[in-house]
């Protein structure tokens, strides 16, 4: 299976011409790909390594590198709860605690259907609306066991 | 007193996000003014205006561009920090969400006063909204020639592209952004050479904060010393805190650079939630050491926040109110950088992780009696031995909570289990935020 298509193919040319060497690419191209194949195993690294002319092992070295970056699909939504200081201040735990019970999985894992997945992240940026979640583009503040229980069923309907 | 907007002034107004309603507002008239000025004297201004660099670390931002060689005909380029980062911190991301436009002035003046023709905005990987609102700001802002060939129908020509990141607190450090930028794990440079010399793709390089480069159009079309007077000593301007933990009303302020602590966390954030107290401040970012109560009434410019031995940091202040353990608060600080740690320098990779480790017993009731003594000598073993400063940031934390707090490290200690189990919950019932913390 070809991972980058043609028209993706287009999008990397445009995006490599931005930089005076072609390595710089490989986070803005891996995006790509993990946006539309959901994650990047071996043979999609390969392709990218490839196409910008480097050792497949610089791309390894990225993708292990940064954590957005995942080898494995995650969940149909994958959940981002923010375990940092001002969300802990807030109680995120109860966050991370209700997603944990609602979905029967634990933080990194996969819900059996593929729906849902979990991972605590460090700050969000949204400290002020603490206890936080990103899920997809989206953010979700002021948290608590209710509210993230209620998001969790309006994400089961979508 | 109602403080004037200026970094803030369009937010909640969406009409601004286009280039022409951010034109109506009075946009892209400061640049148009540099533009028919000396870059040399663009920079003497913002060095006359104390605009101090917002991203950390406060350094003159005009000062900084002045260290930038002589012109030999090369490349040479602006690196827009984006990667906002810092625990307790949330004003870059408002800023690209809801002005990006203003600093896409702030880069164009930039680049012009240091005669840059590329810039990258590294923008955290995490921050879709903020990369689809700048994507677009930028496409109408070459449509509209505010960038490209002729900028503003001058004969100055910029490049600016959007780089995004992909989650790694460390690349919000200037050189490991730079590795980032050039395609690889980001790994800090050693220094010197620096980026002003040798950055981005071996070439001089500015790197500057998203908030400091969107004060620039404020400073130049209000004129270096309107902008310094709206400060304090030093500390031109207004500066953008960002007010989170147990208070009533946390969110961002700009507010005077001469603002106090305590006027933030009471005035504005409306003190503590209703029967609490506030106990400790951290005030710019999870770093920055901590300080007490009575240690409040300090301005938050980066030079007072300094001499009280504190920083400014990124403006990120918590508040923390009775109802908290140090202990358990300094446990969650101490995972976030054994986390963030990049692993490149053994004492930092190390001493993150036994910092954490011993920092987790105590906090779960199994702390040794000379605990804390062995905490202080890790401290010691990593501050100032490493390449980048995330060491350091790691220590601050753990030395000023042992110095003002020690009482609790050392209850913990000594009640053993039976502190953490029932301690705080059964001489506090009703602490509202108990998860995490307690
Ligand atoms: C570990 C670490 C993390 C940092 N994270 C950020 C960040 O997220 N955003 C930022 O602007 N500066 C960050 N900095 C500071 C940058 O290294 C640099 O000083 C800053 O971008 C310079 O811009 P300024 O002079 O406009 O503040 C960080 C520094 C360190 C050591
Ligand atoms: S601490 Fe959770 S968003 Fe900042």
């Amino acid at each position: 299976m070809s991972y980058v298509s043609p028209e993706m193919r287009a999008k990397f040319d445009e995006i490599t011409g931005r930089y005076p060497r072609r390595q710089a690419a490989v986070i803005p191209l891996l995006h790509l790909v993990q946006e539309a194949h959901g994650s990047l195993p071996a043979e999609a690294q390969r392709e990218v390594a490839e196409y910008l002319g480097i050792p497949a092992v610089k791309v390894q070295e990225v993708v292990s590198f940064y954590s957005m970056f995942t080898e494995k699909p995650r969940g149909r939504h994958h959940l981002m709860v923010c375990r940092t200081l001002s969300c802990a201040l807030g109680g995120c735990q109860e966050v991370s605690a209700t997603v944990e019970r609602v979905l029967g999985i634990r933080h990194g894992q996969v819900t059996a259907d593929g729906m849902f997945s979990v991972e605590e992240v460090e700050c969000l940026a949204a400290c002020d609306m603490g206890p936080v979640m990103q899920v997809g583009d989206t953010l979700h503040g002021h948290l608590d066991a209710g509210k993230t229980e209620a998001l969790i069923e309006e994400l089961k309907k979508r | 007193m109602e403080t004037p907007r200026y970094l803030t002034r369009n937010f909640g107004n969406p009409g601004a996000l286009a280039h022409e309603g951010y034109v109506k507002s009075g946009g892209y008239q400061a640049l148009k003014k540099a533009l028919g000025m000396k870059p040399a004297d663009i920079i003497e201004e913002v060095k006359k205006g104390n605009l101090r660099g917002r991203g950390g670390a406060g350094f003159a931002a005009g000062v900084k561009w002045g260290f930038l060689p002589k012109d030999d005909g090369g490349p040479r380029y602006l690196a827009v920090n984006a990667d906002e980062g810092e625990p307790g911190t949330f004003k870059d991301r408002a800023l690209l969400e809801q002005d990006p436009h203003q600093l896409i002035e702030g880069i164009a003046i930039t680049c012009f006063a240091n005669g840059v023709h590329a810039a990258y905005v590294y923008v955290r990987g995490e921050f879709h909204k903020g990369r689809r609102t700048l994507e677009e700001a930028l496409r109408q802002a070459y449509q509209a020639g505010v960038l490209g060939k002729k900028v503003m129908g001058s004969d100055f020509s910029l490049d600016v592209h959007l780089h995004p990141g992909a989650g790694a607190y460390i690349c919000g450090e200037e050189t490991a952004l730079l590795e980032s930028l050039e395609g690889k794990k980001g790994f800090p440079r050693l220094k010197p050479p620096f980026p002003a010399v040798k950055g981005l793709f071996g070439r001089p390089t500015i790197i500057n904060n998203v908030e400091t480069l969107s004060c620039v159009p404020h400073l130049i079309s209000m004129g270096a010393e309107a902008w310094a007077a709206l400060g304090c000593e030093k500390n031109g301007g207004t500066k953008l805190y960002c007010l989170s933990g147990q208070v009533r009303k946390p969110g961002l302020y700009e507010l005077p650079h001469s603002t106090t602590l305590r006027q933030l966390v009471f005035e504005h954030g409306g003190g503590p939630r209703p029967g609490r107290s506030i106990k400790a401040v951290i005030p710019g970012g999870s770093s920055s050491p901590v300080l007490t109560e009575k240690e409040m009434d300090v301005r938050m410019d980066f030079d007072s926040l300094g001499k009280a031995g504190s920083m400014l940091g990124s403006a990120a202040t918590m508040a923390i109110d009775d109802s908290t353990s140090m202990v358990r608060l300094l446990q969650n600080v101490s995972r976030f950088y054994a986390h963030e740690s990049c692993g490149q320098c053994t004492p930092c990779r190390e001493g993150t992780h036994w910092m954490h480790k011993i920092i987790d017993r105590i906090a779960e009731g199994r702390g040794q009696a000379d605990d804390l003594d062995r905490l202080l000598d890790i401290c010691d073993n990593m501050a100032g031995k490493t390449i980048c400063v995330l060491a350091d940031a790691a220590v601050f934390p753990v030395q000023s909570f042992l110095r003002k707090f020690r009482a609790e490290f050392e209850e913990y200690i000594r009640k053993g289990r039976k502190m953490s189990l029932v301690g705080w919950t059964e001489e506090m019932p009703e602490a509202p935020t108990a998860a995490g913390i307690h």
